[in-house]
C-alpha cells in the first residue's frame, strides 16, 4: 500500500524494503523538471530530513526522507529520465529504496485518500 | 493587481500567473518553459509585454533632454530606428535599461522595465522640467506591445499588417497599420533571436493581433521561457546583472558585456548623467583587454557567462570560487534547454543544459575554470564568450563547449 508525506514523497512497502519517489510533478505544479540530485547508497535515512533534490526551471526543492533507515538503491538512471517523473511517478519514477529501522513510521504518513483532502487545502 | 489586455486570454490559455511588479502575469502555460523556449528557437514565440513602462516623448527639447538622461546618443537615430539605452546614475550605475525608439522625427518611445515604471518616470520629470520644451507622456495603459521572436515570426506578422515591416537592419522600426490603426513595429527583442519584432498597438486591438498570431502558429510564451531565453542570449536583467549587488553596492553598467551597445562616449554625445563614471569603465576595460590591471575603482566586477561542466545547477546567489578564492557569485542561472544542432539547423532532439552568469573579479580570461558552491557540492564551471551565436541567421545555434 502506497502511502504518502505533506511533503508530497510517496512511500511503498515492497517486500522489506521501502521505496521511494514523489508526486510533486502532478500535485505541486512543479513545472518542467530539470536537475534531480539523489544520494550515494548507504547514506542514512532520517525521516522528515532531506535525501535529496529536485529541481524545476525556477526554483529547487528538497525532498524528504519518509522512514528511518538505510538507502540501500538508489536510481541512478533516472536523472538521465526524468520524463518518468511525471508519466511513471510510482514505477520508472521510483527514486530510491530504504533498509527500514521502523517500518511502523509509514503509518504516520497519509493514505492516498487522505493526501487527495490535503491537497485540496494547498 | 493591474493586468494586461491580454489578461482573459491568458486565462484562458491555461497559464500559471504570477504577481511581477504589480501585474499578474503569465509565468508559463500549459506545455511549460521548456517548450516554449524551444517553440521560440524553431519557429515562434508570442509573448504579452503590454507591462513595461512605455513612455512617449516629444517637443523642441526632447533632443537635448535625452541625451543628458540617457547613456547613448539619441541622437544618432535618425526616424525608423532605435536602439538599447540606459537611465544611468551620476555613479554609472543603472537606474534602468530601456530601449528608445524614434517613431518620427518629432517623436520617441522609451520603453522600460515594469518594475521601475515609478523611478523612471520621477528621474525623467526632474530632468524635464528643468531643461524645458519636453513634453513626457505616460502612454502604458492606453497601449499595448507583444514581441514575437524566431524564425519564423516575419511570415506570421506581415499578412496581418497593411504595409511592410521595418527593412532588414538592425533595429529598425515603422509605422503599420493593424485593423486600421497604426501600430510601431520595430526589429527588436530580448531573446537572443535573429528574427523578432516588437509591435506597440492600442490597447482595443492587441487581442485581436494576438488570437491571429496563435492561430497562424505562435506560440504563446510566459515570462519562464522570456527569461531563459535571454540567460542563453546573455542578455542582463534589471535586478540580476544591473542595478544593485545583493550586497548593496551599485553594478557599473559596463560590467555587463551587452551594455557596451548601449552606451556613447564619444565625444559628439556631450555631457551626460554618469558619463565621468562609465568612461573611467571603459577605460578600465580597455586596460584589461590590453592585458594591463583595469581599474578596480571603477570596474572591481564583471558579469561573465559560465557552462557548468558538472551536473548540477547554479542559481543566483550561489558562491563562485575561481584559482581559490572568492572571484564572486551567480546573478542569474538555471538549466536551459536547446535544440542539438542538425547541419547549422535546430534537429529534433533537444537537450538541456546548466547556463549562469555570474558577477565575478573583472580580470577573469575566458576559458578560465571555476568552482560554484551550490549547497555541498562544489561544480565546475567554464568562463565563455556566448552561449549562442545569432549572427548568421536565420536561427540561433548554441555555442557548445
Amino acid at each position: 500500500m502506497r502511502r504518502i508525506a505533506t511533503s508530497h514523497e510517496w512511500a511503498r512497502l515492497d517486500g522489506d524494503l521501502v521505496s521511494v519517489g514523489t508526486v510533486a510533478f502532478d500535485k505541486k505544479q512543479l513545472g518542467d523538471i530539470v536537475y534531480l540530485e539523489l544520494p550515494k547508497a548507504g547514506a542514512t535515512s532520517t525521516v522528515g530530513q532531506p535525501f535529496g533534490e529536485i529541481e524545476s526551471v525556477k526554483a529547487a526543492s528538497e525532498l524528504f526522507a519518509p522512514v528511518d533507515g538505510v538507502v540501500v538503491a538508489v536510481h541512478g538512471e533516472l536523472a538521465d529520465d526524468l520524463d518518468s517523473l511525471k508519466e511513471d511517478p510510482y514505477g520508472k519514477g521510483w527514486m530510491i529504496r530504504i533498509k527500514p529501522s521502523k517500518p511502523a513510521q509509514l503509518d504516520d504518513l497519509m493514505t492516498e485518500a487522505q493526501y487527495d483532502d490535503f491537497v485540496k487545502t494547498l | 493587481m493591474k493586468t494586461t489586455p491580454l489578461h482573459p486570454l491568458h486565462v484562458a490559455a491555461g497559464a500559471r500567473l504570477v504577481d511581477f511588479a504589480g501585474w499578474e502575469m503569465p509565468v508559463q502555460y500549459r506545455e511549460g518553459i521548456l517548450a516554449e523556449h524551444l517553440a521560440t528557437r524553431r519557429g515562434a514565440g508570442l509573448f504579452d509585454v503590454s507591462h513595461m513602462g512605455r513612455f512617449e516623448i516629444s517637443g523642441r527639447g526632447a533632443v537635448p533632454f535625452l541625451r543628458r538622461v540617457l547613456s547613448n546618443d539619441a541622437a544618432l537615430l535618425t526616424p525608423g530606428q532605435s536602439h538599447y539605452t540606459l537611465i544611468p546614475t551620476a555613479t554609472g550605475g543603472a537606474l534602468d535599461d530601456a530601449w528608445l525608439y524614434r517613431v518620427t522625427e518629432e517623436r520617441w518611445l522609451l520603453v522600460v522595465n515594469a518594475a521601475n515604471r515609478e523611478a523612471d518616470w520621477a528621474c525623467l520629470q526632474r530632468d524635464a522640467a528643468a531643461g524645458g520644451g519636453v513634453l513626457l507622456k505616460d502612454v502604458t495603459e492606453g497601449t499595448a506591445m507583444v514581441s514575437i521572436q524566431g524564425p519564423a515570426c516575419e511570415s506570421l506578422l506581415q499578412p496581418l499588417l497593411d504595409g511592410a515591416l521595418p527593412p532588414p537592419r538592425r533595429n529598425t522600426c515603422t509605422t503599420a497599420d493593424f485593423q486600421g490603426r497604426a501600430s510601431l513595429v520595430g526589429r527588436t527583442g530580448y531573446t537572443g533571436e535573429p528574427l523578432g519584432f516588437e509591435v506597440v498597438l492600442p490597447a482595443a486591438r492587441v487581442a485581436d493581433l494576438w488570437t491571429r498570431l496563435t492561430a497562424a502558429g505562435a506560440t504563446p510564451v510566459g515570462l519562464g521561457a522570456r527569461d531563459t531565453l535571454r540567460l542563453e542570449a546573455g542578455l542582463p536583467l534589471f535586478g540580476h546583472e544591473l542595478g544593485l549587488a545583493p550586497d548593496g553596492s551599485e553594478i557599473p553598467i559596463l560590467a555587463s558585456p551587452a551594455t557596451r551597445f548601449g552606451v556613447a562616449l564619444t565625444a559628439g554625445h556631450g555631457e551626460f548623467v554618469g558619463r565621468e563614471a562609465l568612461a573611467a569603465q571603459a577605460a578600465a576595460i580597455a586596460s584589461l583587454q590590453a592585458g594591463g590591471p583595469g581599474d578596480p575603482a571603477a570596474l572591481p566586477k564583471r558579469v561573465y557567462c559560465l557552462a557548468l561542466a558538472d551536473r548540477g545547477i547554479a542559481r543566483a546567489g550561489a558562491e563562485v570560487v575561481a584559482a581559490g578564492r572568492l572571484a564572486g557569485h551567480v546573478t542569474s542561472g538555471t538549466m536551459v534547454p536547446y535544440w542539438e544542432p542538425d547541419a547549422g539547423r535546430p534537429g529534433t532532439v533537444s537537450r538541456l543544459r546548466a547556463l549562469a552568469l555570474a558577477y565575478l573579479h573583472a580580470g577573469l580570461r575566458g576559458g578560465s575554470v571555476v568552482t560554484v558552491h551550490v549547497r555541498e557540492r562544489a561544480l565546475a564551471a567554464r568562463v565563455v564568450e556566448r552561449f549562442i551565436n545569432s549572427r548568421t541567421g536565420p536561427y540561433a545555434v548554441p555555442v557548445l563547449s
